[in-house]
């Protein structure tokens, strides 16, 4: 007997590999090559490769989204690795807002990065990472898939925080965000421990249909709360929110806008995941806690945000307030899953249009002013009166009001907290009106501190704004005007969502 | 029937004991430390290392940054042999499909060095 049989004896059963539907995983090995491909084009370039890379990766992005398309227009659900990774229609729709988001990001970084000493290769490389693990998550549909793609978004993001590596706020930035995220990722890790231990199983559909089936028990109490908990910190929910203004004032702002919108929108898509695939049997225990979530985000971060005089530490407390929003259809989200899980995406899909629209304004106009404060944005509109416009669209369309699309994202959780039709729901649609109200306040106080008040250093010179900072205010200005003109684009879309599986969910036998 | 709003605090009691648990073990830990341990205290026992060489300079004293890099490089490597040596015992049976996987793999850790080595980080100056 040679050593080779001897060895092959030794090493069990047949391998056979996996079958995979190369269609489905496209967008990500595009994204994955693009990003190899920036490293490689960086190390053999160096210098003469810098120009090149703000474009690798713009296109790598479009690029990825070509898949995306032609398995929309396909249509047809693909399950892929046992049911841990699913692409349908939610997950294709949510993979186009990251892509997308990244592309506005990698526009308003072009200049930025490359004006300031900066490292540009490595910054887009780990941009483009961090949206792999993204769109990873868009389709994750098993704990354990869902906490390989957090990591993968989460630990170039703590990276990119600290970007300004001479700035001590960088520093203090990415350091509060690292902690930050390392402690949450901790406590979710966990209670997704727990979640296993008592089902036996780390898919979130076997895990849905027994939380339906067994009612309350202590351990699912602690796992439930313990991950979501965890994602509370990721989408910056109060009193987990604590390290979003300090991370976003001190973070490159092209950062901050990646931040504030594409990676509070993955936690979002996780807590999704989980609640709606998963922890929907388990009714009485997630409706109070996101409820409360949902109201404190709110309340807290809008009443902080009139007292702000930074415009980012502003957009900041504004952040956690939308999150409030966002939580809000999850505060019914057993009572009528269906109605609050489509009003949850539309308004991400809409947040992410309006809130990137904002900070590229704020980018183009720091590029005159080299100041975060909002008095230093005082006359804008004397010199530059199509960016003062601009910003008055994302500022209304984030306070909600119509025809913008900023309306039909509240539109939306306000019917569908109103639609579940129970007592928590319609104090929850008061607490949202009321919070409107107190939003359009601060809102309104930066358009009119840009349209009215006098410039404060008599400085007139036009803004010079790069044809790619142009380009991504015209494309999310295009696309607020267009949500909120035209609601029923996104409503078709997420009403093609196949969720026939919530019924089963929440209301088990 | 129970009262709903009692039977959601008692699921939330839940949490709270867990947590009041988590709080008084790190007290008695603490605690008992305290209790038992001899309390002299000495001047001597406040220098950084108390049976060591005498600390000489300022606190805030910087390393080289260099032995960090190496330490980063040295995982590249020492990650790899993780996944390869098992990879290894069971080469004949993944056939093609596991060389293939085994390539991109290698593929994008080289490229990690090729990288670092572009940037300058593998000399010493």
């Amino acid at each position: 007997m040679t050593v080779l049989s001897v060895l092959a004896q030794l090493s069990g059963p047949p391998f056979e590999s996996l079958p995979i539907d190369w269609h489905a995983l496209a967008p990500e090995v595009v994204l994955l090559s693009v990003a190899v491909l920036i490293t490689l084009v960086d190390s053999i370039g160096l210098e003469r490769a810098r120009p090149l890379m703000p474009g690798l990766a713009g296109l790598g992005l479009l690029g990825a989204l070509i898949p995306v398309i032609t398995l929309a227009v396909e249509g047809s659900d693909r399950v892929l690795f046992g049911g841990a990774y699913v692409v349908d229609d939610l997950s294709l729709l949510l993979k186009a807002v990251f892509l997308l988001s990244g592309y506005v990001i990698v526009l308003l970084s072009t200049n930025y990065i490359a004006e300031g000493d900066y490292w540009e290769g490595e910054y887009y490389n780990l941009l483009l990472f961090s949206l792999l693990g993204m769109v990873v998550m868009a389709s994750a549909r098993d704990l354990i898939t869902i906490f390989v793609a957090l990591e993968l978004l989460s630990i170039p993001a703590y990276m990119l925080a600290a970007w300004r590596k001479g700035d001590r706020r960088s520093n203090e930035a990415g350091m509060k965000y690292l902690l930050m995220g390392v402690f949450a990722s901790a406590v979710m890790l966990y209670g997704m421990s727990l979640v296993y231990g008592v089902t036996g199983t780390t898919l979130l559909e076997p895990i849905g249909l027994i939380f339906a089936e067994v009612g309350t028990a202590s351990v699912i109490t602690l796992g439930v709360i313990f991950v979501i908990i965890g994602f509370s910190f990721k989408v910056s929910a109060v009193p987990f929110h604590t390290w979003a203004p300090d991370t976003y004032e001190g973070a490159p702002t092209p950062v901050a806008a990646f931040l504030a919108v594409a990676s509070k929108i993955a936690g979002f898509v996780a807590l999704i995941s989980l609640i709606y695939f998963g922890f929907l049997g388990q009714s009485d225990l997630i409706e109070p806690l996101l409820f409360i979530l949902a109201t404190l985000s709110m309340f807290v971060g809008n009443l902080i945000a009139l007292r702000q005089t930074n415009i980012i530490r502003m957009l900041a407390y504004s952040g956690v307030a939308q999150a409030g929003f966002m939580l809000a259809p999850f505060a019914v989200a057993a009572s009528d899953p269906e109605t609050s899980l489509k009003a949850v995406v539309t308004y991400l899909v809409i947040y992410a249009a309006m809130n990137l629209g904002a900070f590229a304004v704020v980018i183009a106009l720091a590029r005159k002013t080299r100041s975060g404060e909002i008095s230093s944005f005082g006359g804008a509109f004397q010199y530059a009166p199509a960016l003062t416009v601009a910003m008055s669209v994302f500022l209304f369309s984030l306070a909600g009001i119509p025809p913008l699309g900023g309306w039909f994202a509240k539109f939306s959780v306000f019917a569908a907290v109103v639609n579940a039709g129970t007592t928590a729901g319609y104090v929850m649609a008061v607490i949202v009106a009321v919070n409107s109200v107190i939003a359009l306040y601060y809102y309104a106080q930066v358009a009119k501190t840009m349209w009215m008040d006098p410039v404060p250093d008599g400085d007139m010179t036009p803004v010079g704004v790069p044809p790619s900072l142009g380009w991504a205010i015209v494309l999310t200005a295009a696309l607020t005007l267009l949500f909120g003109v035209l609601p029923g684009l996104l409503g078709d879309v997420t009403d093609s969502f196949d969720l026939g599986h919530l019924e089963l969910l929440a209301f088990p036998g | 029937m129970p009262n709903p709003l009692n039977e959601l605090l008692r699921q939330y009691l839940t949490v709270a004991i867990f947590a009041g648990l988590g709080l008084a073990m790190v007290g008695a830990m603490l605690g008992v430390g305290w209790l038992l341990r001899p309390d002299r205290p000495e001047p001597q026992k406040y220098i950084n290392y108390e049976s060591g060489v005498d600390p000489l300079g300022v606190m805030w004293s910087q390393s080289q940054i260099r032995y960090y890099v190496f330490a980063l490089l040295f995982v590249l490597f020492d990650v790899e042999a993780v996944f390869i040596f098992p990879w290894a015992t069971r080469l004949e049976a993944y056939g093609a499909f596991g060389l293939i996987e085994m390539a991109v793999f290698i593929f994008i850790l080289a490229l990690g060095l090729v990288y670092a080595w572009r940037k300058g980080v593998l000399r010493w100056v």
